[in-house]
């Protein structure tokens, strides 16, 4: 079992979910840089209250420890960076070199204020992470255009980052739903929880006591969400299944044949796209969203794009 | 190559390296991820009335299935628990500490775990001279002051810190912000306050009966600005 294991770590695929991923994220790179920018909290949070911040910023990352403190030009160029690392992902420039140094800077900054920010920082660090493990800059990319004259070579790269990717997403899903204990999530309850949670001031975009109208459909997405959520955990295997469709066993035939990868992914989408409509939560929606690109396999995608491509290609000749 | 070659040798060791990194990741973010209490195991935090309704309706749940307990007990009982627990936590993820910090790999995903019950709504006043008037009230649209600033994500995660009693010194720095911005703008403005409405979220029912809850004004902080020019350099 461990060898099988061992070997499933060294096992290959084609560069291209990953590569996806890859550019979903450098985007959210730049809209979580570009969004503080634009709203001009710069140097309200990020910067310490001596140089008119917020508040005294005591405890940094140890990236603006060592780079002298959360000062103005410490910040600000650190800005700079994180955004030249966002473009470089979404271009694939400078291979695994930039997730890494986006990874140090973008998440000191979000880091350097401890109250301004939210697990969505988290979610973003892990993925950059999970970047620098991947080769997904090797096609749809520059270096890929480069390298083979190609912006879409088939290139073989490591599967397991795309693993530990879906696990990561299971996981924070798996996570925080065994963490809503309160008894207006748990089922047997009123299953309230997302009707008051709508009317909290600190998330909603605007007034939501027209909710109180469609309070039974409140109650019907609260238990939904508990229930997929805790369930999350097996939305990996229902990955694993689709890509394995050839080996035996009743549970996978099932879960291929009632597509729940899919149907997992519908649910999660839905509940994104409330959260987008109706709170103002950051880029936690397309942050997360960026982690379903993975759930599709790699030859899934190519046989995809190449369907939207061909005849675009053909119209051209 | 052959199965024993050197480089058949070192991409085996390679594989198996690979393998142990993965397993290691694996158990270091599954477990860090599992349920903890955080920053929640805070006795003046359990005094907020939302924890405390929390309590209630859980003694109120248990009694039902037949455990006699009360809510003290209920409190003291789970304060034990998350006690114990969050030392065996700490000790076992001590050494994975370094793999979380550079590697951005942390997991706290305690998002929406209870909805607030009796969440604060901030309101900035200022004073001219003849009282208190409304400068940003959360959420409003007629009281807008840096509201593209107050009303970010980030900024809404701060503020709502800040609502908590246990968070009384960075509620202070937050007020002596809000009090630089309105001096360097306010030349007139002879004081200014911070503080949150304190209220219990309307249950459905209510909202359609058009009944309107009852606000407190809570965790009031006032900065005299008169007196901060004074002593500006």
């Amino acid at each position: 079992m461990i060898q099988r294991f061992v070997d499933a770590c060294s096992a290959t695929e084609d560069a291209t979910a990953q590569a996806l991923f890859r550019v979903a994220i450098g985007a959210c790179v730049l809209f979580t840089l570009l969004d503080v920018v634009q709203a001009g909290l710069v140097d309200v949070l990020w910067v310490d209250a001596a140089y008119g911040g917020m508040r005294p910023l005591t405890s940094h990352p140890w990236l603006i420890h060592y780079l002298g403190g959360a000062n103005p030009t410490v910040i600000h160029g650190l800005l700079w960076v994180g955004l030249a690392t966002g473009v470089a992902l979404v271009l694939g420039i400078g291979g695994r070199i930039t997730p890494l140094v986006s990874l140090f800077v973008v998440g000191s900054l979000v880091d350097v204020n401890g109250h301004a920010g939210g697990s969505y920082d988290e979610l973003l660090q892990n993925a950059l992470w999970l970047l620098v493990l991947s080769g997904g800059h090797k096609t749809l990319s520059v270096e890929a255009k480069w390298r083979t004259g190609s912006w879409w070579p088939e290139v073989p790269i490591l599967a397991f980052p795309r693993w530990l990717a879906l696990w990561q997403l299971c996981l924070m899903y798996g996570a925080t739903g065994l963490q809503k204990v309160s008894t207006y999530w748990v089922p047997g309850g009123e299953s309230s929880a997302l009707y008051y949670i709508m009317q909290q001031p600190t998330w909603q975009r605007s007034d939501m006591t027209w909710v109180a109208s469609f309070y039974p459909l409140t109650q019907l997405a609260t238990f939904v969400t508990w229930w997929w959520e805790v369930l999350a955990f097996f939305w990996i295997l229902t990955v694993w299944y689709a890509a394995t469709p050839d080996r035996p066993g009743r549970l996978r035939a099932w879960s291929n044949r009632l597509q729940l990868r899919w149907v997992y992914a519908g649910i999660g989408l839905a509940m994104h796209l409330a959260i987008f409509a109706t709170m103002e939560v950051g880029p936690f929606s397309p942050l997360s969203l960026s982690f379903y690109l993975l759930l599709a396999h790699p030859h899934e995608w190519r046989r995809w794009l190449t369907r939207r491509t061909a005849p675009a290609a053909a119209a051209n000749t | 190559m052959s199965p024993s070659s050197p480089s058949s040798r070192l991409s085996n060791v390679g594989a198996w390296g690979r393998g142990a990194f993965v397993a290691l990741h694996l158990f270091a973010v599954t477990y860090m991820a599992m349920p903890s209490a955080g920053s929640g195991l805070n006795r003046s935090a359990w005094s907020d009335p939302t924890v405390q309704n929390e309590f209630r309706s859980w003694t109120t749940r248990l009694n039902t299935l037949g455990w006699g307990i009360t809510q003290d007990e209920l409190e003291d009982h789970l304060w034990g628990i998350a006690s114990g627990y969050e030392g065996v936590r700490s000790a076992i993820l001590d050494p994975f500490e370094p793999y979380f910090v550079y590697c951005g790999t942390w997991q706290s995903w305690r998002m929406f775990v209870a909805p607030h019950r009796y969440p604060g709504r901030l309101e900035i006043e200022v004073d001219h001279g003849e009282g208190w008037a409304p400068l940003y009230v959360a959420r409003s649209d007629e009281h807008t002051w840096h509201r593209s600033q107050l009303d970010h994500d980030r900024a809404r995660a701060a503020i709502f810190r800040y609502s908590w009693k246990h968070y009384r010194v960075h509620r202070a720095a937050f007020t002596d912000w809000v009090a630089r911005q309105v001096m360097a703008e306010d030349p007139d403005a002879r004081r200014v306050r911070v503080s949150w409405m304190r209220y219990r979220t309307p249950s459905p029912e209510e909202v359609l009966a058009g009944k309107k809850p009852e606000e407190k004004r809570d965790l009031k902080n006032t900065r005299d600005l008169t007196r901060m020019r004074a002593a500006a350099p």
